[in-house]
């Protein structure tokens, strides 16, 4: 038997011995230059279309751009511009309450319904599918059905009707807009972020469970001193993702409110796109843009010690 | 005997916890149903007539069904025409992420040409620049090469796509190696044990980009919204946002007949596909 294995495993070996020699007598300038070929196309596409603006992202910021009569270097007058507008203190204010508020109402969701669906003997493939399928709703689709949820002769004032609540107008009332958008913005994704934590809370080995469980510890002292515990790392990396994507968030804010009622849902990067698209002060928009990466590469950094240790 | 989750057989024998379990049951039946009666309210009320639509309180089904809703609202814009862009967005990113990508990342694994460290940390450092702080004068750079209302502003870009090129990368790493050997052997150059040994083993990581690349161009509205400037170039979602979702005459009920139209395509992919799909999201945990 074992002889048989080992004649086998040394046939198997033989041609790559062979190919070894092979290679070696082929030049290997010739290999390398396909080799540079096939790079070329790659790094060409990375430097005209991301390094490039990432670059001239700097150069434009202190010029203003005229598509026209062509680019004046008007030095600080951008950044200027940008730091005296009132509305940048607003639009951080907003863009840090819409953080927060996806972290209140957005990030514990996914992890508690990641684990309460595991533990579903019945239609746990159900579940799954239905918590993801929001997920594959395309964006203006969401908007558009939800300016209805939201609307006030929509289902969700009739929800609160039948408890007695009178009708609120949910996204042009400025008190309640960012929370509307943010339960949105819930619905829509967290059914992603929620199998990723599945697949966390599958992979933890059952006799754990079973060795706690032995040891006398309670249902809930087992989720606490196990499960958490065993996704901290997933957790905190989602954590992080979820604030790179929030702190730039501006789409639904545009979509459904255009940064109103009254500028309530002005996001930061919403502020950015207005200076470049509705003013045309491309140099003002890639001024805050280049404040922003200041701000977001701490927390790329981190991301990025987080994603050496994961994987 | 079954195997164990959390909770053993004898936890749900006490009464507290049965009634946690139970409550617990509840919940994901409650969540259950606020995920699934939105997407459902989108198709009733595509074949409710106006009038229904804006009665209080708000019914589910509707009392007279009104077929004519969706041809009216096949009608309304030139849904085939921004189908059509938007498919030929589609099909011509996958077909250079394909190309360019994969190319590079054969290169870079299975090549080994001197110095692919570096080139290879070269492409991945653009993972760690938020994209929107770059999008103005990603959009000026594309104005200056003349590529606005183009699909090259399309097709071009997507090859620039680190995270992808770190997927079809960790793919190639996984094929042995012996393989490229014995084509050698055979006497096949780079390109053809490229062409015809490396694509053809990594058709699941390209299903997996053709998924991603697909829900791109299909949600994507803002950014072809400011690169097509003319109405014959839109993308299906960049058209429903112009004339659907900020329609001021347009009759709701017309209007969620489109809206369950472009959201049907998506939902049938992902059904046709979702034990697939689910796999590939813990790809996406790594995505920056």
């Amino acid at each position: 038997m074992e002889e048989t294995i080992m004649s086998q495993g040394q046939a198997r070996i033989e041609p790559g011995r062979r190919a070894r020699k092979e290679h070696k007598r082929k030049p290997l300038w010739r290999k390398y230059i396909w080799g540079y070929l096939f790079l070329v196309p790659a790094i060409a596409i990375f430097i005209v279309f991301l390094w490039v603006p990432i670059f001239k992202g700097i150069f434009y910021s202190f010029f203003h751009i005229d598509f026209v009569k062509g680019n004046t270097f008007v030095g600080l007058d951008n950044y200027v511009n940008v730091l005296s507008n009132p509305d940048l203190l607003l639009s951080v204010r907003n863009t840090l309450y819409f953080m927060l508020l996806t972290l209140v109402i957005g990030f514990w969701v996914p992890i508690a319904a990641s684990i309460a669906i595991s533990e579903l003997k019945l239609f746990q493939g159900f579940a799954r599918i239905a918590a993801y399928l929001p997920f594959v709703v395309p964006g203006v689709v969401l908007y558009g059905m939800w300016r209805w949820m939201y609307d006030p002769v929509g289902p969700v004032n009739a929800l609160f009707g039948f408890f007695g609540a009178e009708p609120v107008s949910f996204i042009s009332d400025s008190r309640f807009s960012m929370v509307s958008l943010v339960v949105m913005e819930t619905w829509q994704q967290f059914g992603s972020a929620m199998l990723i934590y599945l697949a966390g809370v599958l992979s933890i080995p059952k006799d754990w469970y079973e060795a706690a469980e032995i040891d006398g510890a309670g249902v809930w002292a087992r989720i606490k001193y196990i499960t958490l515990p065993s996704m901290r790392n997933l957790i905190v990396l989602m954590l992080i993702l979820q604030l790179i994507g929030t702190s730039q968030a501006y789409q639904s804010q545009l979509a459904m409110l255009d940064g109103g009622p009254n500028k309530a849902t002005l996001t930061y990067a919403l502020l950015t796109v207005k200076y470049a698209f509705n003013q045309l002060d491309y140099g003002a928009g890639t001024a805050m843009g280049i404040l922003m990466f200041l701000v977001l590469s701490l927390l790329g950094i981190l991301q990025f010690k987080m994603n050496r240790e994961e994987y | 005997m079954k195997e164990r989750g959390i909770l053993s057989a004898s936890d749900l024998r006490k009464p507290w916890n049965k009634a946690v379990y139970g409550f617990m049951v509840l919940c994901i039946a409650v969540m259950t149903f606020t995920m699934l009666y939105p997407i459902g309210m989108t198709m009733f009320n595509g074949l409710k007539s106006n009038q229904e639509i804006n009665t209080f309180p708000p019914r589910f089904f509707p009392s007279e069904w009104h077929w004519e809703n969706f041809p009216k609202g096949w009608a309304y814009i030139d849904l085939p025409m921004f189908l059509k862009n938007t498919l030929l967005i589609f099909g011509g990113n996958l077909l250079v992420t394909i190309l360019v990508l994969g190319m590079a990342a054969f290169s870079i694994s299975r090549i080994r040409v001197p110095y692919h460290r570096a080139i290879y940390f070269f492409i991945l450092m653009t993972l760690f620049i938020p994209a929107s702080s770059y999008m103005i004068p990603n959009f000026v750079n594309l104005k200056e090469l003349g590529l606005l209302n183009s699909y090259w502003a399309f097709w071009l870009p997507a090859g620039a796509n680190a995270y992808f090129f770190l997927l079809i990368k960790n793919f190639f790493d996984g094929i042995h190696p012996e393989i490229f050997e014995a084509a050698r052997i055979d006497g096949a150059s780079e390109m053809s044990s490229f062409l015809r040994i490396a694509i053809p083993l990594s058709v699941p990581i390209f299903a997996t980009l053709a998924i991603f690349t697909f829900s791109t161009a299909w949600n994507d509205w803002f950014w072809p919204s400011l690169v097509m400037q003319t109405q014959d170039k839109y993308t299906l979602a960049t058209a429903i946002y112009k004339y659907v979702i900020n329609a001021r005459s347009l009759d709701s009920s017309v209007k969620f007949s489109i809206l369950f139209m472009v959201m049907v395509p998506p939902i049938f992919v992902f059904l046709a596909f979702q034990k697939f799909i689910m796999r590939s999201v813990s790809l996406s945990a790594v995505k920056g």
